[in-house]
Order: structure tokens, then sequence, then C-alpha cells
């Protein structure tokens, strides 16, 4: 069954396509790459899933809702119900503790919980930095954190933005190693990236040339699909 | 969380909000110290206009040529005891010296001296029986000095002639008719007349507003049918032109830093939003509605402004003080009422002051988390 699909997907700004008419179904628990150059318009798929823009054709149709249709009040809800965000920045906010930084995310979901918050800090392998503000924690660390907010309210699809992006490669085998067990335990997970090895780690890899999929790589199949 | 998240921001980003702490709390230091100036420039003014002489007089009423000590005592009891700040009663009676007619004025000069504290006197006041006080006009006519001995003679309240020995004490300067008169004590004229309770006019100097006197003109005019209280009309009306005049310009001028203290707080908390965007598309990215980004930034905006009219209520009464003691050489008394009422103010004016930022955070795009911008 789809969590996710994308149908007839354009995205126009002014005489600019960056997206052009795209199809794509992502079924629940599939571990989905989106490769690209710059300008392919991944960035602006990753908004239009994220309910954070909203096609100007088309219908994006997740978890059996056309959010596509859905008012900015909907959308907001929906992100704060369904999908968890990571950023490649992190975007931890600067005053908050790494503690409070995930129990932001469950203060705006429903309440906040320190002990799950703590847990899911441990789960990340970080319970020892939760009382650390962003600034005392390194990059892998920060980025371990944005993970925890993201996963603190059980979302039904993670969205991740290069999420490896400013990492080095100690820190980028935690992330993948957490990314997998996500993946093992049922997750659905949509990363964007521009490393090869990253998206090795999908079951699938879209690529995105120009605004349209110019491909699709099975990589446990090894097959490949033209777009 | 809401209030551990507004706290950390407050807190851990101290210099930040330290900037617009300072400025809610000037601006609240200036409210509440105009304010407290507002309301005792009344107080303040009323003493110095008392320095101007009395403004209130008792005259007797309809056919009575004169008021007698119990009517005068019953009407004074009108004034409340602490605004009283003095009650000067005066006989008139024409005399002669060598021959020539002047006019005696028995009083209490000690009260004399707190009505009409603008009298020049060339000597000393009198302090012993026997020692008077005359005008300029006087002195010159019959050459006068302090120190002068002279007889005055006149009519008794019988119609026999008395004649006394006085000792020119001071000579009265004021520029007005009192320099025509001479002044003894009320106890010598009485001597003299050889009958005692006879009061033709008191003068009463009194700190109140106009209001205040005339609601005890009413009073003594319901009370004390023998006595005709009158409100010396050009130093009540010239007093209440400058109180009012004075309330208006520290009232536009309270405005005036009420409206600079919003700019400056909106200003500060605008930076404060172009600041944040990025923060702030991040909690709209986790899923903050427009209430909530709204109400976190009013909420740090509203503690602001209780902090910074709390600082203003100390640092307020201190301004306050410091102008009242130099400009009116009085110092100020501390009102309780100013607490709350400086500190709902700033409040408000926070508030109204976050309007535009908030309005500004709460458009902020979530997407931007995305751009990396």
């Amino acid at each position: 069954m789809n969590l996710l699909e994308l149908k007839e997907v354009s995205k126009i700004y002014g005489t600019l396509k960056a997206l052009n008419n795209i199809d794509l179904s992502v079924p629940k628990g599939e571990w989905l790459a989106i490769m690209g150059p710059s300008g392919s318009g991944k960035t602006t798929m990753m908004n239009i899933v994220g309910c954070m823009d909203k096609p100007s054709n088309g219908s994006v149709i997740l978890d059996g809702v056309d959010i596509s249709k859905e008012n900015p009040r909907s959308l907001t809800a929906i992100r704060r119900d369904k999908i968890g965000l990571i950023f490649q920045q992190f975007h931890l906010i600067n005053y908050l503790t790494a503690l409070e930084n995930v129990m932001v995310a469950q203060y705006y979901h429903s309440l906040p919980d320190e002990k799950e918050a703590m847990q899911a800090l441990e789960r990340v392998g970080l319970a020892g930095r939760a009382k650390h503000l962003p600034s005392q924690l390194s990059g892998g660390e920060q980025q371990r954190v944005c993970i925890a907010r993201a996963l603190i309210n059980y979302p039904m699809l993670i969205l991740a933005d290069e999420p490896t992006g400013n990492l080095d490669e100690a820190n980028e085998n935690i992330v993948l190693d957490i990314f997998r067990q996500l993946h093992r335990e049922g997750s659905t997970i949509v990363v964007v990236t521009h490393d090869p090895e990253v998206a090795e780690e999908a079951e699938r890899i879209v690529v995105l040339e120009h605004g349209k999929i110019a491909r699709i790589e099975d990589n446990h199949r090894g097959e490949q699909e033209e777009g | 969380m809401y209030l551990r998240m507004i706290t950390a921001s407050l807190v851990r980003r101290r210099s930040r909000m330290l900037v617009a702490l300072l400025a809610v709390a000037v601006g609240a230091t200036i409210l509440s110290g105009l304010v407290t100036i507002y309301h005792d420039i009344p107080h303040q003014m009323g003493q110095e206009f008392r320095s101007y002489g009395a403004n209130l007089i008792l005259v007797p009423s309809g056919e009575e040529t004169s008021l007698s000590g119990t009517d005068v005592k019953e009407a004074v009891s009108y004034f409340p005891s602490d605004s009283v700040v003095g009650v000067a009663p005066y006989r008139y009676q024409a005399v002669k010296i060598n021959e020539q007619p002047f006019m005696a004025a028995g009083t209490d000069l000690a009260e004399v001296r707190k009505t009409s504290p603008y009298w020049f006197v060339n000597g000393q006041w009198p302090e012993e029986p026997g020692s008077i006080l005359v005008g300029t006009a006087v002195a010159d006519l019959i050459r006068l000095v302090p120190g002068s001995q002279l007889t005055i003679t006149g009519n008794d309240a019988n119609g026999k002639v008395f004649s006394r020995d006085f000792t020119l004490s001071g000579i009265v300067q004021t520029g007005g008719k009192e320099e025509e008169f001479i002044f003894m004590s009320m106890a010598d004229l009485e001597d003299a007349m050889g009958d005692l309770d006879v009061i033709d006019v008191v003068e009463c100097s009194i700190s109140a507003s106009g209001t205040q006197l005339n609601s005890y003109v009413q009073q003594i005019e319901a009370s004390v049918p023998a006595v005709t209280p009158r409100l010396v009309k050009r130093v009540t009306e010239s007093e209440g032109t400058v109180l009012t005049k004075l309330q208006a310009l520290v009232y536009l001028v309270t405005v005036v830093v009420l409206l600079l203290t919003m700019i400056c707080v909106a200003t500060t908390m605008m930076a404060v939003v172009t600041e944040r965007r990025k923060e702030i598309g991040l909690k709209k990215a986790l899923g903050a509605s427009n209430e909530s980004v709204t109400k976190d930034f009013l909420g740090e905006g509203l503690i602001l402004g209780a902090f910074g009219g709390l600082l203003g209520v100390g640092l307020g009464f201190i301004f306050a003080q410091t102008v009242s003691l130099n400009v009116f050489t009085r110092p100020i008394s501390f009102r309780l009422s100013m607490i709350p009422v400086t500190i709902l103010i700033s409040i408000l004016i926070t508030g109204l002051a976050c309007l535009l930022p908030v309005r500004s955070a709460v458009d902020v795009d979530p997407a931007i988390v995305l751009r990396g911008e």
C-alpha cells in the first residue's frame, strides 16, 4: 500500500518549471533516495511532500489525503502529525538544550514528556548530552538530536534533506546506522542526497533532472527504469 | 514547556533581550516618573503658590460689620489641618500719628508671616508687645526708621480718645496697599480699643486646588451663616491656569515618551524576529500553528514588558524624586498605585509594539529551513 503518491505534479514559478509532471509512488516502509544536480527540483519536491508548499498542478496523496487541496492550517496539522523532518543544517534552537529541542516537537504536537524525549535521545546515543546546548555539541551530535526530534512523534514519513551533508565519515556512518534501524522497524524514509553512498543505502533512487524524473534505480533488484 | 521555552529564550539570549528590556525599562521609568510628577504637581506647586499670599478670605455676612473669634474658628475647622498654611485675622482702626490720619491693622503677626511670605521687612518683625510695623508710605511720610518711637492716638470703642506709645520694629515693603498701613498685634490694638473679639476680615492661605477651595467655601457657607468665605480669584484662577498648563505639558511629554518607547520596542522586536526567522521557520516546519508562534513571541514581549515595568517603577521614583528635589526643592512621596499602573501600561505598550513583529513572524515561510537561507 502506498503511503505517498505524486500524480502529474508540476510546480511552476513564472516561466520556470521547477517540477514537471512528476509521477511517483512510495509504499509504506520504503527507503527512497532522491538525487539530482542543483536546480533539478529536489528541494521543491521536498517542500511539496513536506506540506510546506503546494503544487501548481497535479495531486499529492499522503496517507490517503490529497494534501495539494488542503489549506495552510491543515497542512500545518499534517506536517505536525505525520511527517518527521531532518535537515542538513540540523536547525536546532540554539537557546534550548538537546532535550528541550526534542521536547519542542512534542510541545507543538501534543504534550511534552521529558522521559520520552530522553528515551529518544538514548536511542540516538545522546542521553549523556541531554543538558547540553547545540553550541556544545559536535555536528554529528547535533544531527542526532535533529533525528531524535524528527522521531519523537512517531511520524508516518521521515523526510531527510541531505542528512549527512555536513558530517564527517564517522558521523555519517552513525546517522546511516540509525536510518537502517528505522528502516528495519518499518519506517518510511525519503532522503534527498548528493552522496551516492547514502543513496546506495535506499531501496530505490529517484534521479531528478530539470524538474523531471530522469530515471529510477532499484537497488535491491539492480534494475533501472527510465523516467 | 511554554514557560520553559520563553524563559530559556530570554535568559540564554540575554544580551539580545537586554536591549529590548532596556527600551521598555527606559520608557517605563519616564512614564512612572512623569505620572508621579503629574500627580504631585498640584501639591508641589500649591506650596509654591502659597508664597503669593492668601487665596481665601472670610468676611462678615449680610449686615454684620465684624466676625467673632468663635465663628472664625468654626469656619477654619473646615480646612484640613495639613492644608492650612496660615490664617491671619485683621481688625482695622483709623488712628493718627502727629495728627495725620492712618489706618492701623491689628493682626496675628506670626500668621501674617505665613500668609504673606512675600512681605519684605526692613528691620525686624515685632516680637515684643508695643512693637509695630509700618508700611513704606507711612514711614516716608513721617520720616520713621526702625527703632523710632512714636505715639498713636485715636478713639476707642467707647468713643474716648486713647494714646499709646510704640516702637517701630520694621518697615514693610510689598509694592501694594499694605505700604499705607500700620501693623500691630491684635492684643495691642484690643488694649487700645478697650474691647475684644472684633475681627473685620480673615486672610487664609490654604494649600488646595481650585475645586477643593470651592468645596470648602460651600461647606462654610452652609454651616457657618455668620461668615462669608470668598476666593481670591486673582490667585486661585492663575494657580488653576498654571497647573492645568503644567499638567498638560507633562501629559503630552508622557504620551510622546510612550509612543517613542513603543517604536523602540517594536524596532527591537522586529530585529529579533528578523534574526530568528530560521527558528520561526523551524517551529512552523515542526508543526507550530500561527497561534503558537504568536503566543511564543507575545509571551516573550509581555514578560519583557512586566520586568521592564517593574524596573521602571523603581527607576521612575528615583527620577521623579531627583526632579522634585531639584525643581521644587521638596521630596516626593512614593505612590504604591504606580506599581500595578506602570507594569500594566508597560505590558500593554510592549504588547502593542509586538503586534507588527508578531505579524511578521507569523508570515515566515517554514520552507526557509529547507532552502538553507
